[in-house]
């Protein structure tokens, strides 16, 4: 398959050792396209959005922003919190803009789904609806996030 | 045949087209020499057609940039007087409307295509690159080591307790690049011919596996520093210190600092941790409650167990600022750990009535 100048940027900047240690593609060796084309599918068979489940994560990582004491219990259904470590992410799709390392972990406390994400992770998804690759430790599978979040 | 001939003449095209665009680029990018004038008074010729950051270090001067030049950290801004050609879209997110307005640029984003003027600090020619050996490792914690590196070229380094260093990881496993993070020195400054970082392990961080992973005693490495303004005014006032996980390191090195040379303030040193496996150091900053006349060290656990049998304070360290201050006024706070705390910390210090001006920090970046 031929690919743009950009799109070999891109693809390149996904790669382990770059901009994270294990980059944002995992074991999947599908190109990011694919990946991007197969979530859509997904989230088309589960009446969702990317903008929409983009906006359920930033909503949990806004109102958990301060738990560096304790978790914070939201809507009496998740448990959440963020922790901020060193240092910001740019994006691999070379988007302007960079994110800060803040981790968000989501516990629901019915089901026992635990979801993890980044500020980065909801920019990804609600920008270039991508859930990065099988196996990535960031990755967001999105039967898992609607069946945890809506 | 009429196929094949467009082919060949299209390919024939784009060939020329190529060969002309290798050779333009080749002319049209050879910037020559060009000439940074610094702060009006130290002109450096350097090499046209890459970065300022690029350019600077390559003499010898060294701006922080926490991600190697990439455009991510925002750590590299200086003041381009003229010549720096207009801002990029990479720096716009980084750089607020008064910067802006004062010329203040990503010098990372900079290309250096004609004569420069810059203004940045006169600190920064006190920084140098070193090269070190790692000397020990300590593990602290489940997930934050001491290591200790003894420097060989140069042989000491001149920093004031507080500041920090940017560690420059070389490219291992899948890491093709060198990567380069900032680490606020935890050592003395009395004890020049070695430094310590405390590295607590990010998830994914490349840098901090690294460290935790892979380097080992007698490793070589190399930094430079010393950066940043971090470090304690010599004033009377009392002194709060306020950290997080490692966000002691700098706190560690400015108490040692103050053992050298004595110190009668009041102070007092609030650390946060969520359980007892969290916390470290602690004899060692107990025993700084028998070195000074009046200090106080106060670890505070957010998730303490009853099976911890923890009977120290628990839950926020702000809840204690209030009995912590007698004169607020005449109180400095020293602060190091995650954005968050920090924040909460310094509006309860504000409201307390802390000057903003009296409350100093190191965020994580």
């Amino acid at each position: 398959m031929k690919q743009t100048p950009l799109e070999m940027k891109i693809q390149a900047r996904m790669q382990p050792g770059t901009i994270t240690l294990s980059g944002f593609l995992g074991t999947d060796e599908r190109h990011y396209h694919a990946i991007i084309a197969e979530d859509e599918q997904t989230l088309a068979r589960l009446g969702k959005t990317a903008e929409e489940i983009a906006d359920r994560l930033d909503y949990f990582t806004k109102a958990s922003w301060d738990s560096f004491v304790t978790p914070v219990v939201i809507d009496n259904l998740y448990e959440v919190e963020t922790e901020i470590t060193r240092g910001k992410l740019p994006c691999p799709f070379t988007h302007k803009g960079i994110y800060r390392k803040a981790i968000t972990t989501l516990t629901h406390l019915n089901n026992g789904i635990v979801l993890r994400w980044t500020t980065l992770n909801i920019h990804l998804i609600r920008d270039h609806h991508f859930f990065e690759g099988t196996g990535s430790p960031f990755r967001l599978d999105p039967e898992q996030v609607v069946k945890a979040l809506f | 045949m009429l196929i094949v001939r467009d082919i060949l003449v299209a390919s024939a095209i784009s060939g020329s087209l190529a060969v002309i665009l290798v050779i333009a680029q080749r002319y049209l990018n050879d910037y020559g020499d060009c000439t940074i004038h610094i702060n009006q008074k130290r002109d450096v010729t350097v090499k046209g057609g890459i970065s300022l950051l690029g350019a600077l270090t390559d003499r010898q001067i060294f701006l922080p940039s926490a991600c190697g030049g990439k455009g991510s950290c925002g750590t590299c801004k200086c003041k381009v007087d003229n010549g720096g050609g207009p801002v990029l879209p990479t720096e716009k997110p980084l750089l607020n409307a008064q910067e802006l307005a004062g010329n203040i640029r990503l010098s990372c984003q900079v290309k250096v295509k004609s004569d420069l003027s810059i203004t940045i600090p006169d600190a920064i020619f006190n920084i140098r690159r070193y090269n070190a050996v790692v000397s020990e490792i300590v593990d602290y914690t489940y997930d934050i080591k001491g290591v200790t590196f003894a420097l060989t070229e140069p042989a000491t380094i001149d920093f004031k307790a507080g500041q920090y260093v940017q560690l420059e990881a070389p490219p291992y496993v899948n890491v093709k690049q060198k990567t380069i993070r900032a680490y606020s020195i935890s050592s003395k400054p009395e004890d020049n011919n070695h430094i310590q970082l405390i590295i607590r392990l990010v998830p994914e961080g490349i840098c901090t596996t690294w460290v935790h992973q892979y380097l080992q005693v007698g490793d070589p490495v190399s930094f430079t520093g010393p950066y940043g303004d971090f470090f304690i005014r010599e004033t009377q006032a009392d002194m709060i210190f306020i950290a997080g996980g490692s966000g002691m390191a700098p706190i560690k090195g400015m108490l040692e600092h103050l053992q050298m040379t004595g110190c009668n303030r009041r102070m007092l040193f609030f650390f946060g941790a969520r359980s007892p496996k969290d916390l470290y150091l602690t004899e060692e900053f107990k025993a700084f409650e028998q070195v000074f006349p009046d200090f106080t060290y106060s670890p505070v656990l957010s998730r303490a167990n009853p099976e911890d049998n923890w009977t120290g304070r628990t839950g926020y360290i702000m809840t204690y600022l209030p009995e912590a201050i007698h004169d607020p006024k005449h109180t400095e706070a020293y602060m190091c750990g995650s954005p968050a705390m920090l924040s909460s910390c310094q509006k309860d210090l504000l409201a307390l009535g802390v000057p903003k001006e009296n409350i100093y920090f190191d965020s994580f970046g």
